[in-house]
């Protein structure tokens, strides 16, 4: 039996008439990194906060490391660290101070240890200064250190990557990959940067309109990615002939753009069709066989659904 | 409990509205010296502690302590700190009177404050009259009148949670102030919960027909209809992101 570390069944929120959340049932196993994939609006935030216990959920369960979270909250919630969107601190204390009240209200203060959490996200130089002060990416570096500060088994991050440069993206896709593979840390994170999530996950959750989709591991992506090939070619129409003459059908077994041709049936039979325009007279300059990648995947995904 | 207060302090490190405060509680000293000085009022020390306490506790009490309950609860809407401390995680039950424990030590060192000032402000004006005995009296009169006053503001914690910004409590409490100063010797005074506190602390509820118990009823009726809001709005209410 799989050890979920979230699950959530038929999870559903209400706003006036809105259902925002409409029946997710999620899974989230141990040690892996779940990332929550989906458009502006698509409900992510709001399933995180019913997680969290900032929202309560309208109708459905939610079990946290297998129990039910109303009966044990303070033993559940204290091994979860969470970033919510832009992190909130106070805004007239340093970023030191901050982790200070986190930590003593938490029970586990130790001077050596924020320092600690503070390089780890390369904030140790702006200790002192005031998180007013602080730019949209030390921001984000403040929330990560304040939610793996207390070492939680569970991460829920909702966006952690916003507005931090391509060097602190890297680092902190470097140190969340740490904390799941290393540590054994389980990751639930959201965004709707298809490739960062792409980068990172185990699994993907696919979420619109407030539904999930579905969850595919990263493995049942890759084989479920459409496949085609790409020629270009030095003369389009004549090529295009070629494949009518076969019976293949334009936007259903082919796609023209420009000088190339994307073919999406009969892959096998790619070197025969390269022979044919070749025995035709045209140059084939490039014959790639490509995979969808996961944005016209989500794409294709979200919109078949 | 003592930690969530050591931290609330911590959390107004730097913070301008603690000095303002502080200018706050100094004001109606201020003013009474102002007066003494200017227009030759009240020339003993005795005077001048009823003064500032009637002034502070009857009026501008109101005001700044609506201002203050504002800032504790509004700010961690407003830094959206609230997500950050919920999910320590703290129970909001406890939250909620960390902050309203906060509120009282607030209140207590503005009392201080003002007591100290007055005194301060009686010595440069060249007062007479002034005794240790006069002066822990006036003390533990205004203390009380703003402890009192202190249950009667539960109902605030209530406007700061359903509207964040100061705005409103600014404009509750200074009307809430001229309401205190039109109905101070009226029949009915006893029944108003912002003004029984003074009544009640310095003796003036006896010159009132009115039971002294049926003003202390009223107190507590607002304290606990205040907190019980208060506690059901922020508990059952979705932490707004």
């Amino acid at each position: 039996m799989l050890d979920y570390v979230i699950e959530t069944n038929n999870l559903s929120k209400i706003y006036s008439k809105n259902k925002v959340v409409d029946s997710v049932s999620m899974h989230v196993e141990r040690g892996k990194i779940y990332g929550l994939l989906g458009k502006n609006g698509a409900g992510k935030t709001t399933t995180m906060c019913m997680l969290l216990n900032l929202t309560y959920p309208s109708s459905g369960d939610i079990y946290l490391f297998g129990k039910n979270p109303k009966k044990n909250s303070d033993g559940i919630y204290s091994k979860i660290g969470s970033i919510i969107e832009t992190p909130g601190f106070y805004e007239n204390l340093t970023a030191y101070e901050n982790l200070k009240i986190i930590a003593k209200i938490r029970g586990n203060y130790d001077s050596f240890h924020i320092n600690s959490v503070l390089k780890m996200v390369n904030l140790e130089n702006a200790k002192s200064k005031k998180y007013k002060d602080f730019s949209l990416g030390m921001k984000q570096r403040l929330g990560i250190a304040a939610a793996i500060m207390h070492s939680p088994e569970l991460l829920i991050l909702d966006e952690p990557i916003n507005g931090l440069d391509p060097f602190g993206i890297k680092e902190i896709r470097t140190l969340l990959k740490r904390l799941a593979h290393e540590f054994g840390i389980t990751i639930l994170i959201s965004s709707h940067i298809l490739s960062e999530i792409e980068n990172i996950a185990d699994v993907i959750g696919f979420m619109d309109e407030g539904v999930l989709i579905e969850e595919i591991s990263k493995e049942d992506l890759h084989s479920r990615l459409n496949k085609f090939v790409e020629f270009e070619v030095s003369d389009i129409d004549l090529a295009v002939n070629i494949f009518r003459e076969l019976e293949l059908k334009e936007n259903e077994d082919f796609t023209v753009c420009g000088n190339e041709i994307c073919l999406y049936t009969h892959l096998q039979l790619r070197d025969k069709f390269n022979e044919l325009f070749v025995k035709a007279g045209i140059d084939v300059r490039k014959v790639n066989l490509c995979e969808e990648n996961l944005e016209e995947f989500f794409t294709r995904f979200v919109s078949n659904n | 409990m003592l930690t969530f207060i050591e931290m609330e302090f911590l959390k107004l490190k730097r913070s301008k509205i603690f000095l303002l405060s502080i200018i706050g509680a100094i004001l109606p000293p201020l003013l009474m010296f102002i007066a003494v000085t200017a227009f030759d009022e009240g020339q003993t020390f005795q005077m001048l502690f009823e003064n500032v306490n009637m002034y502070m506790s009857a009026m501008f009490a109101v005001l700044l302590f609506a201002i203050i309950i504002s800032y504790l609860f509004g700010r961690e809407y407003n830094e959206h700190t609230l997500k950050t401390m919920l999910t320590i995680p703290i129970s909001r039950g406890k939250f909620l009177m960390s902050k309203y424990i906060m509120f009282l030590v607030w209140i207590v060192i503005l009392t201080v404050v003002t007591m100290l000032s007055a005194t301060l402000f009686g010595f440069i004006a060249g007062l007479e009259g002034f005794t240790m005995e006069l002066f822990a009296g006036s003390f533990a009169q205004l203390l009380y009148a703003n402890v009192l006053l202190f249950l009667t503001f539960s109902p605030f914690v209530f406007v700061s949670l359903f509207i964040t910004n100061m705005v409103p409590a600014m404009v509750g409490g200074a009307g809430l102030s001229l309401v205190n100063l039109m109905i101070y010797g009226q029949n009915w005074a006893p029944f108003v919960p912002w003004v029984c506190p003074y009544l009640i602390a310095s003796g003036e509820i006896a010159e009132y027909t009115t039971s002294i118990m049926v003003s202390y009823g009223v107190i507590l009726a607002t304290f606990v209809i205040g907190l019980a809001i208060s506690y059901i709005y922020f508990t059952k209410k979705d932490v707004q992101i």
